[in-house]
């Protein structure tokens, strides 16, 4: 059997219990995946040779292996420095000076997408400046906006189900913002998708493209948490300088405003539609010096200081992982400082534990590697959720979410309140997404981003 | 991120046995109840269940009884071991026939519904996954109130076969 053995061939293997020829390669077999200092995005993840006699539990850790490889060469390419159109410099290093700009920060804004009275965008076009922030711009500058607040939509200072903020220790908003590829950007542009009107005489299912094993990459969605920063702070974090815009709001009351921080990048989610995950594989990082984790917390072996956790407030005084109080004006410093608690959502997960613990030490050793002062040593994969049971690109009739493995995935900054292991309730991003449709009632193909079409 | 220890549980073997009993047992398709990859691992959490709520002993004897079943010559079939097992000819079932009942329900409902002769036996969900997992909704073609795995306007399209909620057709397995 050659070693590529890909996720559907199990599966077909699995559910048709006849071991075919389908899944023997006559040629040669190919090397184990390994995470690679590389700027090539992965179409697809790519699976070692399982282990003979596995039981379940070693099936899933090799798998889930395999997936948080991809996740990390994904992250490392898309965090590879660019070259003017956007592509990963190949000439350069990730992290070889520190910080460096990077590829999916060339994607195309959601807030550049969809655009008032559902105009035709463009990918490489003019980004849309608020008034209030065009005296402090510069060409190329990022400017995190707030958009509406619509219920499900991760909007800039609120999360999904407008669950609320997240509020740092020094008292700042965290900002966010989404932002697709150009293959995700060139399916909605050609099928007119960015207009309410457009989706309105969208006939048919809305497929993104899905991305190939050593070929092109699907549609991928990349959702980024930001928080201020001093800087002194600046060597621990992936860092911009960013227009924050915060339109006027009635209620509370405060006119609109912009200001120019310092912000570190302290969250990334991505979404890749691949032809092994027609549900998307969904994977998170984070800053390590976010928050503990539960077991941390217990045990009392705390860090002296965390992005979104005071080690030295009781849980009497700092209830972990509480929805700040209203009203919520990202435009002040909040005395409200959230504390926030990784919740253990692994039960009877738990390789996803394992596994990503020993794909974060492999990266950690080839971006040290690079060098010493590389600010992705302070990233952390948190775990890649994936499919188990899904077709070439397409779902499965009956298992339309395709069993997503782990069951439950949060990242403390996208989903810091439902966090935990309730169906339907706890984050999961395949479940979560599954529900999206566009403005009409069409569903989406697990992406909110076409609600926001005017 | 620290990591916790695994849990020790029943041996795969064990496990993949009790999941082709209940699969015959229930009429659903073993690789539908002991999938090739199994995060949900129903199988290992209803096994366990069950033995803390009959015992190891009674256990034991219920698989032995069925892997005797599944060895006979020529070879049952899935209904002629479920109806063995069951006693469906028998009007005064044994304890283990009983227990064979209660393993249906917990699959089909995912609650466990004591066997009579389990004197302070309680009724419950086993878990929130037992619920949105039970084989009920998938006999109906349908999903449990409050968690669904349907796009937004499903309902205005017909089921997908049973085949592919996993029932036993006899299209092959």
């Amino acid at each position: 059997m050659g070693k590529i053995v890909t996720i559907i061939m199990l599966v077909i293997a699995a559910v048709t219990i006849v071991i075919t020829t389908s899944i023997t390669s006559t040629t040669a077999p190919a090397a184990d995946p390994a995470i690679v200092l590389s700027s090539n995005i992965p179409g697809d993840a790519q699976f070692g040779q399982l282990p003979p006699n596995a039981t379940n539990e070693e099936k899933l850790l090799a798998i889930q292996g395999d997936f948080d490889i991809y996740s990390w060469n994904t992250f490392i390419a898309l965090n590879w420095p660019p070259l003017p159109n956007g592509n990963g410099d190949p000439q350069k290093t990730i992290g070889q000076y520190g910080d460096n700009d990077t590829v999916w920060e060339h994607y195309r804004n959601v807030e550049d997408i969809f655009l008032p009275g559902g105009a035709k965008p463009t990918y490489n076009g003019p980004v849309s400046v608020p008034t209030q922030c065009k005296a402090s711009y510069k060409p190329g500058m990022k400017i995190i906006s707030q958009v509406g607040k619509t219920p499900t939509v991760l909007t800039a200072f609120s999360q999904p189900f407008n669950t609320g903020p997240l509020i740092d220790q020094n008292g700042n908003y965290t900002r966010y913002e989404i932002l697709v590829n150009k293959p995700m950007f060139d399916y909605i542009l050609q099928n007119t998708l960015y207009s309410k009107a457009g989706q309105k005489v969208f006939s048919g299912a809305v497929k993104f493209p899905c991305g190939v094993l050593g070929g092109p990459e699907g549609a991928i969605m990349v959702k980024a948490a930001w928080k201020v920063i001093s800087p002194a702070d600046k060597n621990r974090f992936h860092t911009q300088t960013v227009l924050v815009y915060s339109p006027a709001s009635q209620n509370p009351k405060y006119p609109a405003s912009c200001s120019k921080k310092l912000m570190g990048l302290v969250g990334l989610h991505i979404g890749h539609k691949t032809n092994s995950a027609s549900q998307w594989l969904w994977s998170t990082f984070e800053h390590v010096d976010n928050a503990p984790t539960e077991a941390d917390v217990s045990s009392g072996k705390l860090k002296a200081k965390y992005n979104y956790y005071d080690p030295k407030c009781s849980a009497a005084k700092c209830p972990p992982n509480q929805v700040p109080p209203r009203p919520w004006n990202p435009t002040k410093v909040s005395a409200f400082h959230s504390q926030v608690v990784r919740m253990n959502m692994f039960k009877g997960n738990e390789f996803a534990f394992t596994s990503a613990a020993a794909r974060n030490a492999d990266a950690l050793k080839l971006l040290l590697g690079v060098s010493a002062s590389s600010v992705w040593q302070n990233y952390e994969l948190i775990s890649t959720m994936w499919p188990t049971n899904t077709g070439q690109c397409q779902a499965s009739p009956g298992d339309p979410l395709g069993t997503p493995a782990p069951n439950f995935l949060a990242n403390t900054t996208l989903e810091t309140y439902i966090q935990g292991m309730v169906p339907n309730v706890s984050s999961n991003c395949i479940e979560c997404h599954n529900n999206a449709t566009m403005t009409t009632p069409v569903p989406s193909d697990f992406t909110y981003v076409l609600q926001r079409a005017q | 991120m620290t990591t916790p220890p695994n849990s020790g549980g029943p041996s795969e073997a064990v496990v993949q046995d009790f999941a082709n009993m209940s699969a015959a047992l229930t009429g659903f398709q073993p690789s539908f109840i002991r999938p090739f990859l199994d995060p949900v691992n129903l199988s290992g959490t209803f096994y366990e269940f069950a033995v803390a709520q009959v015992g190891q002993t009674m256990m034991d004897a219920l698989m032995s009884a069925f892997d005797a079943l599944s060895n006979q010559q020529p070879p049952l079939s899935p209904q002629q071991i479920a109806n063995t097992l069951l006693e469906v000819a028998s009007s005064t079932p044994s304890q283990q026939a009983q227990l064979c009942q209660s393993i249906v329900a917990m699959w089909y409902l995912g609650s466990w519904y004591p066997p009579p002769f389990q004197k302070d036996g309680l009724q419950q969900v086993i878990s929130s996954q037992a619920y949105t997992k039970s084989l009920a909704w998938n006999v109906a073609q349908a999903h449990p109130m409050g968690f669904s795995a349907f796009t937004f306007g499903y309902w205005s399209q017909p089921p997908g076969s049973l085949d592919t909620f996993g029932v036993n057709t006899g299209g092959g397995q």
